[in-house]
Order: structure tokens, then sequence, then C-alpha cells
């Protein structure tokens, strides 16, 4: 037990519950001195009414207030997930199922993409045709074009004359198509000047 | 996790609802609102006693805390960020009052309760608004007179030891102070503030506190 009486900061220990070595002299102590005991239920009335002071609540919608002013910024990857999710099925058997077709789809297009990719000669065989295809589907339509237009005797004279006969073909139509247009363009200006 | 709106963000702990609003989810963030705009505002409305400035005080404090959401870090506790983001603000707030006016609360270099006192004034009283009458009703106790007298670190050090039962560590960290310099701002607050309410024991009575509207 303590002869003396207490130090301020050792009512403060008494205050805040410490516990430990040093404090049970002090509790001993205040058992047996009226006046640390007052001091002590001084301190203990004013912590007391200081923790009973109540919460004050400010005006009311501060949360709208504050959520005017915070930008949210979601991360890219939460959008991500959050525009697959609703894709996603709630129940555990339709997502086992979503879950099984995915895999099988994912692990078909894998294995056919690797396996296109390990047969290179096949992809050329096959870019290939589909090259001559596109190009012939290409002049067809060029050459049924110029039989609607000028006549067959005009395609036959084309091939008579190969890729010079082509060029002279198209400047010559060129030239016609801007002899037309600036003909046409005159005769509507005299006309216009005329009324 | 699952996704937010599917949870009962009420029953979560605040790191949880942190995590949250770090992934976009705004009602992660006015949990956060909910949670604390009263524990903010009553330590901001303390500390500078003007209920308007208090609101906008506090509302500057979440805007600041929100803003920065994916800067906080889980070692630290959520609240003694906000906390010690709403006391920086109060504080600045009175540097800012104390470099302008001449303060009501007593002189700023004051360094007791005496001195404070004896260099505080009072304005006469005349008609008081609805919103001094409001401020009347909630800081008018003698306890809040009391508070109101002490020196805005011991203020803040002794609102959040005894009306948010903070620990003397985490008011260090809080308030960004060493832990014996809490300790003694406690102590002298308690002091003070004994003796400010010395006469009420005196006396046998209280005004007593009353509830907020």
């Amino acid at each position: 037990m303590t002869h003396r009486h207490l130090l301020p900061n050792e009512i403060d220990l008494l205050l805040d519950e410490e516990s430990g070595f040093g404090v049970r002299p002090l509790r001993e102590h205040v058992r047996g001195c009226a006046d640390c005991r007052d001091r002590l239920d001084a301190a203990k009335r004013v912590a007391s009414r200081l923790s009973e002071l109540p919460l004050i609540a400010p005006r009311y919608g501060m949360a709208d207030r504050v959520m005017a002013q915070v930008p949210v910024f979601v991360p890219w990857h939460e959008a991500a997930r959050d525009a697959v999710t609703p894709w996603i099925p709630t129940g555990r058997v339709p997502r086992l199922a979503a879950a099984a077709v995915t895999g099988v789809a994912g692990t078909l297009i894998t294995g056919g993409t690797l396996w296109v990719a390990a047969r290179g000669d096949l992809v050329a065989t096959l870019t290939g045709l589909a090259g001559e295809g596109a190009q012939a589907a290409a002049t067809d339509a060029a050459g049924s074009f110029v039989v609607a237009v000028f006549g067959p005797q005009v395609v036959t004279v084309m091939q008579q004359m190969g890729a010079w006969g082509l060029v002279a073909a198209a400047g010559g139509f060129a030239a016609a198509s801007l002899a037309t247009i600036v003909g046409l363009r005159h005769v509507a200006t005299t006309t216009r000047a005329r009324s | 996790m699952k996704p937010s709106s599917v949870l009962d963000l009420a029953n979560l702990p605040d790191a949880d609802v942190v995590a949250l609003a770090q992934r976009g989810r705004e009602p992660a963030y006015r949990e956060l609102i909910r949670r604390y705009e009263r524990p903010v505002f009553s330590l901001v409305y303390r500390m500078v006693r003007d209920r308007e400035l208090a609101e906008d005080l506090t509302q500057d404090t979440f805007i600041k805390v929100l803003s920065h959401i994916e800067k906080y870090r889980s070692e630290f506790k959520f609240s003694s960020w906000l906390f010690k983001i709403a006391n920086n603000v109060a504080i600045d707030h009175l540097r800012r009052r104390q470099l302008n006016t001449v303060s009501m609360d007593g002189s700023p270099h004051a360094t007791n309760a005496d001195l404070t006192q004896a260099t505080s004034f009072e304005l006469p009283t005349h008609d008081e608004t609805p919103l001094q009458e409001l401020e009347a009703r909630e800081l008018g106790s003698e306890i809040e007179r009391a508070i109101s007298r002490l020196r805005p670190e011991y203020r803040a050090c002794i609102l959040l030891r005894h009306v948010e039962d903070k620990s003397y560590e985490e008011i260090a960290a809080t308030l960004d102070l060493p832990l014996g310099t809490v300790k003694t701002y406690i102590h002298r607050a308690r002091h003070e503030l004994r003796k400010l309410l010395d006469h009420l024991r005196e006396d046998g009575a209280e005004t007593p506190v009353e509830e907020p509207l």
C-alpha cells in the first residue's frame, strides 16, 4: 500500500482502469484514503459526463450533398465484371451447365485454331483458293458490266488487244464521260442564260 | 466477396465496406457516410461550436476522404483516418479564425483554464435565431461549455477518448501526436474540466444535457 497521496497521473491510471503490477497498490491506497477516493470520484464524474455526451446529427441529406461532389471511380476490371455478371446464371445447376458449355466451346475453338496453325500448307492452299475465287468473281462482274454498257463486240476487241486494250478502253470511257459532263454543263448554262 | 447489391452493407466491417468503395460501389460510399456522419459531425461541431460551419467542415471531410478512398491502406483503421482528416479540417479552420478574429473563447496564448476564462468575453444577448437556439440547446450544457473552454488540442483528445472511446494509441495515431503528448493532453483536459465543473459538485445540480432534435 502507498503511504502518500496519489499523483494526478496515478489517478488517471485508475480512471482508465489500467491493470498491471503498479496499479494494485494504488487501488489499495484509495480504499483507505478518503482524500484520494474523493479525487478519483471527481475524476470519474467528469469522465462519466463526457461519455454520456450525445452524438449530434447533421442536417438531413449529408450523403447526397457529399456524393454530389465525389467522383466514383470504377476500375476497368470491375466494369468488365459488371458487364459479364448479368449473363452468368444464378442457380447452381445452370451455372455448372454454362461453365461446361463454355469449357467445351473454348476447348474446341482452341484445338481448331492450333490444328489450323500447325498446317501451314493447308492454310496457304485454302487462302489461294479463296483469293482465286474472289478474283474470278470480280472479273465476271466487271465483264458483265462492260457487256451491258458497250456490247459484246467491245469485250471481244478488248480480249484481243490484251492489257493495252483494257487501258485504252478505260481511257476512252473516262474521256467520253468527261466530255459528256462538260457538254451537259454547257447546255445547262446556256439555257439558264437565255431564260 | 459477393457483389454489393446482394450484401447487407450495414453488417459488414469497415474494411470490407471500404474495399467495396474502392471497387467503385456507390452504396458502399453512402454506407460509410451513414456510419460516421454523426460521430464526425459531433467532433467537428464541438470543436468549432457553429452548426452551419460544422456542416460544411464535415462535408469537406467526407469529400476529402471519399475522393481519395483508393489511397486508404487497410493496416490503418478507417475511423482513425477519417477522424484525423476531420480534426485537421477543424483545427485548420480554428487557426485561420484565430488569425482573422478576436476569440470569444479567450486568448489563444492562454496556458490554463483560468487565463482562458480571464481573457474570454461574451457578447450581450439579442434575440436568438432558430439556429442559435438550436446550438444553445445542443451545446449549452455545463459540460459542453466546459469543453469549449479547453484548448482545441485538448478538446480533440478528450472527445476522442471519452465520446468516441478511442484508446490512447489510437488517438496518438489519429492526431499524429506522440503517445506521451496524448496522455499529457488528456490529463490536463481532465484536470481543467474538473476545475471548471467543480462548482456543480458543491451546488449538487447541473443543467441537464439535452438530447439533440
